[in-house]
């Protein structure tokens, strides 16, 4: 879209994925320094996974660009829930944290925020709160439709069908205020002094300053004003939080405060209160399992002699899967894995260097093509040939 | 409008001859991908979606129904004949699959994986078609407790993939369930033994464990200890008697498919169920009931239609939560979940009224698609045999450009590329000193899902560990899982008495 718009000449689109986006964080922040062609998406889940993870770089580094879009969360109960509002939910809190339990996606991630920052609202101790996380929206919701947890959280679109068809009730959402066409409270009409949003914003590499960071902050601006962009928001379902380049900073500065201080509230007992078997339970069992059968082994040992194994071969086999982890990245697919190719062919006994050169090659290149052109997947092309 | 005329009408949609085209490009397509070594199913799909959005909504779900089962398929393919499984759910079918190649019986494991999807495919979808409201009900009282439960019955399935040697096997395991340790504790954000290495913060990919430990490990093992030149492969036999099986094979193999279809599919209808569990309980339980058990290890003809059908029953079985609540239980259904948002469609208790052409049509493709993949498979057994008349060195070097390729394309990430290596090593060593590799696997898949299960039923209980007996479904799992390992020694004590 941004080169539709005459905005940019050539866009490239690199996704580094793990860890809630640090990983990719940590890779644009080194990878790109200086760079004033390069941006990352981030938003709420990598400001907290950066807190959560202990990241080594954080987004105080980057260059604000703007705040673009992001979603509300809602708070539901499965329909058959006693809680018929807001507060009586809020009042079994009060009553005992430990009682209500509140499913969302990932520790740490938007849902628990929320929670966190509902609790200190209502006078409780985040650390008190008995946060479920459920590996995605999917299973929480599955949790909750089936009546297994006191209330859920996420953003809405994943709710909205069943919010709808009646399965669960909406108690809250996130929102600052009442959203149109959407009927359900927002945290402030009923008396809790709470917004929080889902957002995604653009960042620059460390050290854009000046006219590079301007130009940036322009062309998203005017980006954001074109129709197009308007129709992909409505397509989507996306809400236009758009906030440009300094004021996208001081908020990312004061949400940062926020998240770490929740994060730290949630504490040390994160997910599940005082109740919770200690992380390091089923670890322990494990070390004790693989000691105890270890040592079972160890006392059995001694009893049939091998025959050496050819190691020469062995050899061949393991240099072609170094020298493939080595040249991957700096000679490319196709060098890396031709190189796998022939040292493999050897290790099974092949003489015939010339023919396994060539069908190496020919399989690596007709495999890089077809998942590079065909399937628009990455592999490495290497620096070698620019 | 019932049951019967919505799906009359998705037949003469998904019969139409341009539609059927669709479907068996879709299949072919699928087949090919899939049987690349380490493209599993959710890959090949996620692969192949921007192919199918240039179409109307219609034909390109029917070319996706195509894709799914012909992915699925193609993985069983690779995993018989070359015991390289792309992903967990077709380790089952590898373990027996592979010792029948190596006899020469590759023909009639591709055939009776082949027959048994078909048969298992039908009979889901009949069930999907006929009771998914009914099922996604009685699926949405299963809880944390009761998942653990259903883990719990689960690792027992460990005993039949043991080995000869009690301490190796549980050794294997326990070396699975430490793996499965690695990364970011779901339940509180933290990591734990990820090293300082954020690439390990998401924990270490079951594809790359399964690559490592069975393509590359073997590659590596018989790099090391086979003596070169030397035939342990028995030339393949042509498959003979009625599509590629024997009078005996199908007497042993349609009880098989009909026991993994009646494990899978309800399984698979679970949310958070998956194909995995499915496939290695049907393993132990046609271990169990062999009337030859001691062929089990040596290439048993009902350790592959058993897993294979339980494969299939259980990914017809996901499409229940997909389609009714939206839920997507498994890799492969957050990919198709991702297509139907590309159409603006919300799958969820409103997408039978809102989209009813669109779903039964969906469904009827699914019929369509599976005899489509018979068409095209059958005939295509005895080409794929002849894979094994490779000259070795060509073959393995394929294997491992292959494996690397599979492992980088996860996530465009060097470091899954060395830890598929690592575990080669180490499923190497593991096999050179016979150590069972399956234990390991089922360790990282189930150790995960026990323990968190385990802890959020206790969160929710608050700490009250009898929900796991109190709770009627639980309380019978977990019975069934004692029974698993307590009835077999009674049948040995009656059958030595009597």
């Amino acid at each position: 879209m941004l080169r539709r718009e005459g905005l940019a000449r050539v866009v490239e689109v690199e996704n580094v994925s793990g860890a809630a986006g640090t990983i990719g964080l940590a890779r644009f922040a080194s990878a790109y320094r200086g760079q004033g062609d390069a941006l990352l998406v981030t938003g709420l889940v990598m400001l907290s996974a950066i807190v959560m993870n202990e990241s080594p770089v954080s987004l105080a580094e980057v260059t604000p660009i703007a705040r673009l879009t992001g979603e509300y969360e809602v708070l539901v109960v499965p329909a058959a829930s006693p809680f018929r509002s807001l507060e009586d939910l809020t009042a079994a809190l009060r009553r005992d944290p430990g009682a209500v339990s509140f499913a969302g996606g990932s520790a740490g991630g938007t849902d628990q925020l929320l929670v966190g920052l509902l609790a200190r609202e209502v006078g409780v101790e985040p650390a008190k709160t008995n946060y479920i996380a459920f590996s995605g929206g999917g299973d929480s919701l599955a949790a909750l439709l089936g009546n297994q947890v006191s209330a859920g959280i996420s953003g809405l679109s994943e709710y909205a069908p069943h919010i709808e068809s009646g399965s669960l009730r909406a108690l809250a959402i996130s929102s600052s205020d009442p959203l149109p066409g959407v009927g359900i409270l927002t945290f402030r009409q009923q008396g809790i002094d709470l917004a929080l949003a889902n957002w995604r914003g653009l960042v620059a590499p460390p050290g854009i300053r000046g006219p590079a960071r301007d130009s940036l902050v322009n062309a998203i601006d005017r980006l954001v004003r074109t129709r197009e962009w308007q129709e992909v928001l409505e397509r989507t379902g996306w809400i236009d939080l758009y906030l440009p380049g300094d004021r996208f900073g001081q908020f990312l500065r004061s949400e940062q405060r926020r998240v770490a201080s929740v994060v730290r509230d949630l504490g040390s007992a994160t997910a599940t209160g005082d109740n919770e078997i200690a992380e390091m339970v089923f670890p322990g069992i494990v070390g004790v399992g693989l000691l105890v059968s270890g040592g079972l082994l160890l006392a059995r040992r001694g009893s049939e002699p091998r025959a050496p194994g050819n190691r020469r071969a062995l050899g061949f086999v393991c240099l072609g899967a170094v020298a493939d982890v080595v040249l991957l990245e700096p000679a490319g697919f196709i060098v890396a894995s031709s190189v796998l190719f022939v040292c493999t062919a050897r290790g099974f006994g092949s003489r015939r260097w010339a023919r396994d050169t060539i069908l190496g090659l020919a399989l690596s290149t007709g495999a890089y093509f077809l998942f590079t052109r065909a399937l628009s997947l990455s592999l490495p092309a290497g620096r070698l040939f620019p | 409008m019932s049951t019967w005329e919505s799906l009359v009408m998705g037949f003469s949609v998904a019969a139409a001859p341009s539609n059927l085209l669709w479907a068996f490009a879709g299949v072919s397509l699928g087949t090919a991908v899939g049987v690349l070594p380490g493209i599993g199913p959710a890959l090949t799909v996620a692969l192949l979606l921007p192919v199918t959005l240039t179409l109307a909504p219609t034909s390109a779900f029917i070319m996706f129904a195509g894709i799914y089962y012909g992915a699925m398929y193609g993985g069983s393919t690779t995993s018989i004949l070359l015991n390289t499984p792309g992903e967990s759910a077709s380790i089952a079918t590898a373990l027996e699959g592979n010792l029948m190649a190596r006899r020469g019986r590759g023909a009639a494991a591709l055939s009776t994986a082949a027959l048994g999807s078909f048969v298992a495919g039908t009979i889901a979808t009949v069930a999907l078609t006929l009771s998914a409201p009914a099922l996604v009900r009685v699926a949405l009282h299963f809880g944390p407790a009761e998942y653990f439960a259903l883990a719990v019955l689960a690792f027992t399935s460990v005993s039949a993939v043991l080995g000869r040697s009690l301490p190796k096997g549980l050794f294997s395991l326990f070396i699975g369930l430490g793996l499965g340790l690695v990364g970011i504790d779901p339940l509180t954000g933290k990591a734990r033994f990820a090293l300082g290495v954020s690439q390990l913060l998401d924990g270490i990919d079951v594809v790359i464990l399964v690559m490592g430990l069975f393509a590359v490990g073997e590659t590596f093992y018989l790099a090391w200890c086979s003596t070169p030149g030397g035939e342990d492969v028995v030339r393949p036999k042509g498959g003979g008697g009625f599509m590629g099986l024997s009078r005996e094979d199908w007497s042993r193999s349609w009880p098989a498919w009909l026991r993994g279809t009646a494990i899978g599919f309800p399984l698979g209808v679970l949310p958070a169920g998956g194909a995995e569990v499915p496939t290695f309980l049907s393993y132990m339980i046609e271990k169990r009931l062999a009337k030859k058990p001691e062929e089990f290890g040596q290439g048993a003809i009902e350790g592959v239609a058993g897993p294979e059908a339980a494969n299939n029953a259980a990914a017809a079985g996901v499409l229940v939560p997909l389609l009714t609540l939206g839920l997507p239980t498994s890799a492969t259904a957050a990919v198709l979940l991702a297509a139907f948002q590309q159409y603006g469609l919300r799958p969820g208790p409103l997408l039978f009224e809102s989209q009813p052409e669109l779903v039964w049509s969906l469904i009827a493709s699914l019929y369509v698609g599976n005899v489509m993949l018979l068409v095209l498979n059958l005939p295509l057994v005895g080409i794929w045999v002849r894979v094994l008349l490779m000259p070795k060195p060509l073959l393995y070097g394929g294997i491992l450009v292959l494996a690397s390729l599979g492992a980088y394309s996860l996530n465009g990430s060097i470091v899954d590329v060395m830890l598929l290596y690592v575990i080669g090593t180490l499923g190497a060593a593991l096999r050179r000193f016979d150590f069972p590799v399956a234990p390991a696997v089922l360790g990282l898949i189930l150790g995960p899902l026990a323990e968190q299960q385990a802890r959020r039923a206790l969160a929710i209980s608050q700490g009250d560990w009898t929900v796991f007996v109190t709770r009627p479904i639980s309380a019978v799992v977990l019975a069934a899982a004692l029974l698993a390992l307590l009835a077999p020694r009674w049948f040995h004590r009656r059958a030595r008495t009597d």
